[in-house]
């Protein structure tokens, strides 16, 4: 190899290195300008917003998701999120075959009551679904629901008027106290896809995924489907009481998760 | 300036730059999404235990965290660049992608979203806006026949020359983008959305299952990268200051005795 070709060779790959190393220079300080734009609140209320156009694109009527055949269910229905509840009242119903848990229906209802899991299984006429749980992180898996319509549960309540939203309360809590907790409209809410699940896959929900009762809501991102469910709350408005309408939804995570 | 030629209308030079925003932010924020599950399956649904591709973090021979990068059955190590890199804090952590290349540069998932939401319809306000103007793009049957000798010039791209209109290959390859990889990652983008499924039900099957949609999604994304790498190194190559002057104001000065 003579000096000349050498030093070029040299000058070649000071050039590649000086390339790559001003490329990622620059890609760092757009990340760097990306998260300082983050951190500022006005900002973020315009990244924020086409969270309304979305709903508005996608949120109107009711298409169906896809329902699968038997043989597309996933071999394990990944577990994601909070460890199921660990209290002496949820372990005590689940050594008594869940004997005693009750899914109250309270709010703005005409008739606010409570349900056994046998008064869902029997008062209510059940729906099978096999679909498919998009997790916000990317992941999917196919499961196959038994469990009571939410419309049907809500209706029997008698909502009054001025309901807009149900809210739903759970067991299961981040580790520091702060409860799981979901919400949707009435419009959502009344999918008939969006079922109080009591059966995963022809066997009594796992507490992993929920049990002993789970909503899900296919049409949406996995964290829309709350786990653990133990009072459903009919109200006007999600409001300051309410937060921004979910766990994650405090967090940053859009309402409306249907992309 | 005598000679000058009006390359670039209003339009198109507005679009240019709003898209090549827009096509940065969307790069870094879908891997700062990719990083919440960094693995690719060719399917439906996930199949965790056999993922075409996935990064992730590992333990080294001496216990020390290393990187890995696994694409079908190979496996190798990228310590520091996938899998285990900084981490936006000053340190390395477990993560798929380094801080440099992500926004928001630490891992945030929802304000991920937030930025990749926002730019999406950023990205498809310029499609609409642009158009019209993209048909110019459209190769003619004498374009397509000179195809094959504009790549046999390409093959000594320093010595490509600066043209008053676009060469065969030029105009392939931004047609190209224009009407094959941005469609394509839009419509993968679109087909990973739930509620959009529920609408077109066709369109995560016709591109092989919502995870499939994931690797076509994934797969655009580095062709316009390597579009991105291509289109900079000839603009630098064919007169810099003239291109971007072009691209800016509109006029472009043809080469001395070109057509």
């Amino acid at each position: 190899m003579t000096p000349r070709r050498a030093s070029s060779g040299v000058t070649l790959q000071r050039a590649r290195f000086l390339a790559l190393l001003a490329s990622s220079t620059a890609l760092a300080g757009c990340a760097r300008i990306g998260t300082s734009l983050t951190e500022n609140a006005r900002f973020h209320r315009i990244l924020d917003s086409p969270e309304r156009l979305d709903l508005a694109v996608l949120g109107s009527g009711q298409p169906l998701a896809r329902e699968y055949a038997e043989r597309a269910i996933s071999p394990d229905f990944r577990h994601n999120g909070f460890d199921p509840p660990a209290d002496a009242a949820y372990l005590q119903w689940m050594r008594n075959a869940w004997r005693g848990y009750r899914l109250f229906v309270t709010g703005l209802v005409a008739r606010p009551g409570s349900y056994s899991l046998d008064d869902l299984r029997t008062r209510f006429k059940p729906r099978a679904q096999i679909t498919r749980h998009d997790c916000v992180e990317g992941w999917s898996v196919i499961g196959k629901w038994r469990g009571a319509q939410l419309r049907d549960v809500i209706a029997q309540a008698q909502p009054l008027a001025q309901a807009r939203y149900v809210i739903f309360w759970c067991m299961d809590d981040d580790g520091t106290g702060t409860k799981y907790y979901e919400s949707l409209d009435m419009h959502q809410a009344s999918h008939p896809q969006a079922v109080l699940a009591y059966e995963l896959n022809d066997q009594p929900i796992p507490p992993k995924n929920g049990a002993p009762v789970r909503l899900t809501v296919p049409t949406q991102l996995g964290y829309k489907s709350a786990k653990h469910v133990q009072r459903i709350e009919v109200v006007a408005g999600l409001g300051a009481a309410y937060g921004r309408g979910g766990y994650w939804e405090d967090r940053g995570y859009e309402w409306f998760a249907g992309i | 300036m005598k000679g000058r030629i009006y390359r670039h209308p209003l339009a198109v030079r507005v679009t240019h730059w709003i898209v090549a925003l827009a096509l940065l932010v969307l790069t870094m924020s879908g891997l700062q999404i990719f990083m919440a599950h960094p693995a690719l399956y060719a399917s439906d649904a996930s199949t965790f235990d056999k993922p075409v591709l996935s990064i992730y973090a590992d333990a080294g021979a001496a216990g020390q965290p290393v990187g890995r990068l696994q694409v079908g059955s190979h496996v190798v190590t990228t310590t520091h660049v996938l899998g285990w890199t900084s981490d936006g804090f000053g340190g390395e952590n477990s993560r798929a992608f380094p801080a440099w290349a992500t926004i928001p540069a630490y891992r945030d998932l929802a304000d991920g979203r937030r930025w990749h939401i926002f730019f999406a319809w950023v990205l498809i306000a310029c499609a609409l806006v642009y158009g019209y103007w993209a048909l110019r793009l459209i190769p003619k049957g004498r374009e397509l026949r000179e195809l094959p000798s504009a790549v046999l010039r390409h093959m000594l791209p320093w010595r490509v020359k600066a043209e008053s209109s676009y060469n065969p290959l030029q105009k392939t390859a931004y047609f190209t983008v224009v009407f094959v990889l941005v469609p394509i990652a839009v419509i993968s983008g679109l087909a990973l959305g739930p509620s959009v499924d529920s609408w077109a039900p066709w369109l995560p099957a016709l591109l092989g299952g919502r995870q499939f949609a994931r690797i076509w999604h994934f797969a655009a994304m580095f062709a316009i990268i390597g579009f991105f790498v291509t289109h900079v190194a000839m603009v630098a190559a064919t007169g810099l200051w003239n291109n971007l002057r072009a691209m800016i104001t509109g006029w472009f000065s043809p080469p001395k005795g070109a057509s």
